[in-house]
């Protein structure tokens, strides 16, 4: 049967020569969203542009009609194009890029090809993400050496950035010091004291640093970071999962991350679920295998690895039968950008709604901003909620009440209100992260506030009754005072 | 904007309380292929039919009108109903069922989980598919120890199943005896000996086919891993082609202690979605999957004591992905039912490939490579007509072996628009084909012609001018003793 003809509908494509509709709800039609939800959290899933959509669909339909020619003909052109496309935009070379199917899962192949040994040091962060502390505690949990110690850093925001430059840096001489049995040796390629002698290095110190963080949703001075671990000789991993279409000025062959990850879906317009993996060839040895190993692995005993080293690229051209359409279908999420005006014009437009809707939210709910001087934000904005503030933590809240309280605000915000920001607690506060996009506008920022203070009305009036305590810190919120 | 109205077209949907078309070519209006494609390589990759793509397609546009509904409420009950319907398959608890990207990424699962110690053993197979013998290799490659070691059953063949368990359970019989200072101890739930979930010594892992790749061949995995439990091996098994093809899995009563299997080739879901087996006895070594998930639990921490690994929760959530595989899996066993069920579909299926590879035999002048009917569900192996050696390299180097892989393929996608595939093995040429609902004797004649065709080398109107790989076709032809016959500058030469 021939594949039926998809004719796109009409927002699933668009003139080039035409100007696009200003950004704003006029661009909601683009999307694939509902009308009525009013979404401020895109940062998590993302959201496809339809005409995106349409060439995923498109795609999807082609490759059924001879399936052994796309995997052993049409594919690898199409895939080549798309990495080199993503190459240009983070200033590497296209041989250094390969897709993954999330940024989970690229950073598991990094932490995962490490070889691991007694008195390696795999540090982490108290605001990394979930999956990616987990990915650590696993490593670390290993029943028998060898296995790596994973200290953490922790870091209570509000901070500046010379105040997280200063604590990270503090911290890696402190382990350092405190590691006294590990000789830190086997330090990263650019670093002082690095020897190719393999007999030579002992062992590494590991750090995963967000460029910028989950929740909170702030803007670290990763980059400082990245030189800061250079100069002291550990291995950088940069989960960068909302940097891509968020973060401008992208130069990785300036900053020169030991590894560097992230997700085209959350701000690039890709399908999900579409991540890149960067590896500067100086550390592609270190990546023995992608994950799950493939038909492109090259053993080091083998006559190959004199040619191919690790074949990092070729490696990760084919892990395994899947979808490659989010692969595939970057160049269209990429010319739908162009055709909106381009990385600067978007993100000039989402961080001033970011900056200003925050800034608003943070009124309507009179509470304040978690980023006082605009150093920690992007087009991602943490606004205080008007609920009570702990000192210590189970001081108002047991871990029931906050699950409780997580589940509350989701289920109200998405069901009856109709939109939704991602919420959290962090140092002994409840926050929000909105997301600004191109089809969000300040009215949005409205809305939520409206919802977030019913909301949390109820949530003050039935869940935390019977804890009033007269030694409750209660962020100022005179607004409550007309609900 | 609201997603678009999608309405399926001709094909994409059918009316359950009708009738199907019979099976054959005229099952080809539900199926997404080129109407001149004659594809007898269904076992590779798979081809959804063009109900559960629609499917499919639907819930890519529903998910994208909440992203946050979806994932947050919408997901679980589907992901588990998806489980249930495969679990009901295998003969299998819900719960000892998960969905994985493919089987290379389960198979990844499993052997990265085992937690490897200096003298641990794995062993794979000559026949064991490319990715996996990689990924045994690469464990094994760890630059220093523990890492464990790769030892490798040879198996050439024709074989029988009884055959093919006694070289199974004399290469296990052997690696012990080689290695009399390594104490085997660790050993599966089910084994004698088992000592609780902290055993000392070493274990030996044996990753067994169920059905191989190339050739394609049932393999007596049963019994094998009937072995294995006497013997004290894990059993892992790669059964990548089983669901939707072999009959009557039933892994409660044949025990296996993994086991894993594409959902996307045989059982019409849409790629890439495999399923994950581990029974509970087993969980406690699956400590977290790949990627790592937020539902990870620690040893040390006190929900280890309720949850375990958490192994089916785990697996819920392994990063951003597309669901749409996994959640239409119902849809996929859906129009299967409609065809008849999983009997009425493998009756066709495994009788056509009997008498698909009789045909294809008799076009080529060669044989079929299972003699016996025991190697045989739907996938039949039947020599090519082409020179075979007695010893390696007695006839081909390894860069003509490529050159003839790459020509074989070029020129059945591109020229004669049918595909199997071709594999050198034990000295010969051979192809394997996948007979599926929408073929029939017919195409396996095609094949023998075009097959026939590519080996005399014989130029077609439209290969004519591509001088460059057809010439080297052509050196390469002659130097393993083809000889020219004249007028239309074509190569033909005798078939042992």
């Amino acid at each position: 049967m021939p594949i039926p003809n998809l004719i796109p509908s009409q927002w699933e494509t668009y003139d080039p020569s035409q100007k696009p509709p200003p950004f704003g709800h006029a661009m909601k039609r683009y999307m694939p969203l509902d009308e009525d939800y009013v979404n401020l959290n895109p940062g998590s899933w993302g959201t496809l542009p339809l005409p995106v959509l349409f060439a995923v669909t498109r795609y999807a339909y082609e490759i059924e009609r001879i399936p052994d020619k796309l995997h052993w003909v049409t594919f690898q052109p199409l895939l080549n194009k798309a990495r080199s496309a993503i190459a240009k935009l983070i200033g590497a070379d296209t041989d250094e890029v390969v897709f993954a199917p999330n940024a989970t899962h690229a950073l598991n192949t990094v932490l995962r090809n490490f070889e691991w040994r007694e008195g390696d040091l795999l540090i982490g962060a108290s605001t990394l993400y979930g999956a990616i502390t987990n990915t650590i505690r696993y490593l670390a949990d290993r029943s028998e050496q060898p296995r790596p110690e994973a200290p953490v850093i922790e870091y209570n925001f509000p901070l500046t950035h010379a105040q997280i430059l200063d604590i990270f840096r503090t911290k890696l001489r402190e382990f350092k010091r405190q590691y006294v049995q590990s000789q830190f040796t086997d330090v990263p390629p650019l670093s002082p004291g690095y020897t190719s002698d393999s007999t030579k290095r002992k062992n590494k110190m590991v750090v995963i640093i967000d460029s910028i963080s989950a929740t909170p949703g702030v803007l670290m001075p990763w980059r400082e970071m990245v030189r800061v671990c250079r100069e002291e000789g550990v291995w950088s991993v940069v989960d960068a999962a909302h940097s891509i279409g968020q973060e401008s000025g992208l130069n990785l062959g300036e900053i020169k991350p030991d590894f560097w990850i992230t997700d085209c879906h959350k701000w690039l317009y890709a399908k999900r679920g579409c991540a890149v993996l960067y590896v500067p060839r100086r550390n592609q040895n270190v990546i023995k295998s992608s994950i799950p190993t493939g038909h492109g692995y090259v053993s080091p005993r083998s006559a190959k690895y004199g040619e191919l080293g690790t074949n990092f690229v070729g490696q990760h051209t084919w892990t395994g039968t899947a979808d490659q359409t989010a692969y595939i279908t970057i160049p269209d999420a990429l010319a739908f950008r162009e055709w909106l005006g381009g990385e600067k014009v978007i993100n000039d437009y989402c961080h001033k709604l970011a900056l200003d809707g925050g800034r608003r939210l943070a009124q309507i709910l009179g509470t304040r901003l978690m980023d006082e001087t605009g150093e920690l934000t992007l087009n991602m904005t943490n606004v205080m909620l008007p609920l009570p503030i702990e000192s210590t933590p189970g001081e108002v809240y047991s871990s029931e009440q906050i699950d409780d309280i997580n589940v509350y605000l989701r289920d109200t915000l998405l069901h009856e209100w109709k939109t939704y920001t991602s919420h959290y607690v962090h140092a002994g506060a409840w926050w929000c992260r909105c997301s600004a996009q191109v089809f969000n506008e300040l009215s949005d920022f409205d809305y939520l506030g409206k919802a977030l203070n019913a909301v949390c009305a109820d949530i003050r009036d039935s869940m935390l009754l019977e804890k009033t305590s007269p030694n409750l810190i209660f962020p100022s919120y005179p607004a409550l005072a007309h609900l | 904007m609201p997603i678009p109205s999608l309405r399926p077209s001709e094909g994409e949907t059918y009316d359950a309380s009708q009738k199907p078309p019979p099976f054959g070519h005229s099952l080809k209006r539900y199926f997404a292929l080129d109407d001149d494609y004659v594809n007898l390589n269904h076992g590779s990759y798979g081809s959804l039919p063009l109900p559960v793509l629609f499917s499919a397609t639907q819930m890519g546009y529903e998910i994208e009108r909440n992203p946050d509904l979806f994932h947050r409420f919408k997901v679980k009950p589907l992901l588990d109903k998806a489980r249930e319907s495969v679990a009901n398959m295998i003969g299998a608890d819900t719960d000892e069922v998960v969905l994985v990207p493919n089987a290379t990424h389960a198979l990844n699962t499993v052997l990265r989980n085992f937690e490897w110690r200096e003298g641990d053993v794995i062993i794979g197979a000559t026949t064991t598919y490319g990715a996996v013998a990689n990924t045994i290799r690469y464990l094994a490659d760890r630059s220093e120890q523990p890492r464990p070691e790769a030892v490798v059953v040879t198996y050439e063949f024709p074989l029988t199943h009884a055959q093919i368990l006694n070289i199974f359970r004399s290469k296990l019989r052997d690696v012990k005896q080689q290695r009399p200072n390594t104490p085997f101890t660790d050993v599966p739930p089910l084994s004698p000996g088992h000592d609780g979930a902290n055993p000392q010594g070493n274990k030996i892992v044996a990753v067994i086919d169920s059905i191989t790749a190339n050739p394609g061949a049932l393999m007596p995995w049963q019994e094998m891993v009937r072995v294995c439990r006497e013997e004290g091996v894990w059993t892992v098994i790669d059964a990548a082609h089983s669901i939707g093809q072999e009959p009557g899995i039933n892994l409660r009563e044949a025990q296996p202690d993994f086991w894993l299997s594409n959902c996307h080739k045989w059982l019409y879901a849409k790629r890439g979605c495999a399923v994950l087996y581990v029974p509970k006895r087993n969980q406690y070594i699956i400590k977290t999957s790949i990627p790592a998930s937020h539902e990870y639990v620690s040893p040390s921490s006190p929900e280890a004591k309720v949850k375990g690994t958490n192994f089916a929760m785990q697996h819920d959530w392994t990063g951003a992905t597309d669901f749409t595989r996994y959640l239409t899996i119902p849809d996929a066993l859906a129009f299967r039912e409609w065809l008849g069920g999983e009997k009425a579909i493998n009756d066709y299926c495994h009788k056509l490939a009997m008498d698909g590879q009789k045909v294809l035999a008799e076009v080529m002048s060669t044989q079929v490579m299972d003699e016996t009917g025991e190697l045989t569900l739907n996938m039949p192996n039947v020599a090519l007509p082409l020179p075979a050696e007695r010893t390696p390299g007695e006839i081909y180097t390894p860069e003509q072996l490529k050159k003839i892989d790459l020509h074989l393929r070029d020129k059945l996608l591109n020229e004669w628009k049918t595909y199997a595939v071709h594999y050198f093995h034990a000295g010969r040429w051979w192809c394997r084909c996948s007979a599926q609902v929408f073929n029939e004797v017919s195409d396996f004649e095609y094949l023998g012609r075009a097959f026939n065709a590519i080996a005399r080398g014989e130029i077609t109107a439209a290969s004519w001018g591509r001088g460059e790989t057809f010439s080297e076709y052509h050196t390469c032809l002659q130097s393993i003793g083809a000889e020219r016959y004249g007028g239309r500058n074509a190569l033909k030469f005798t078939i042992p």
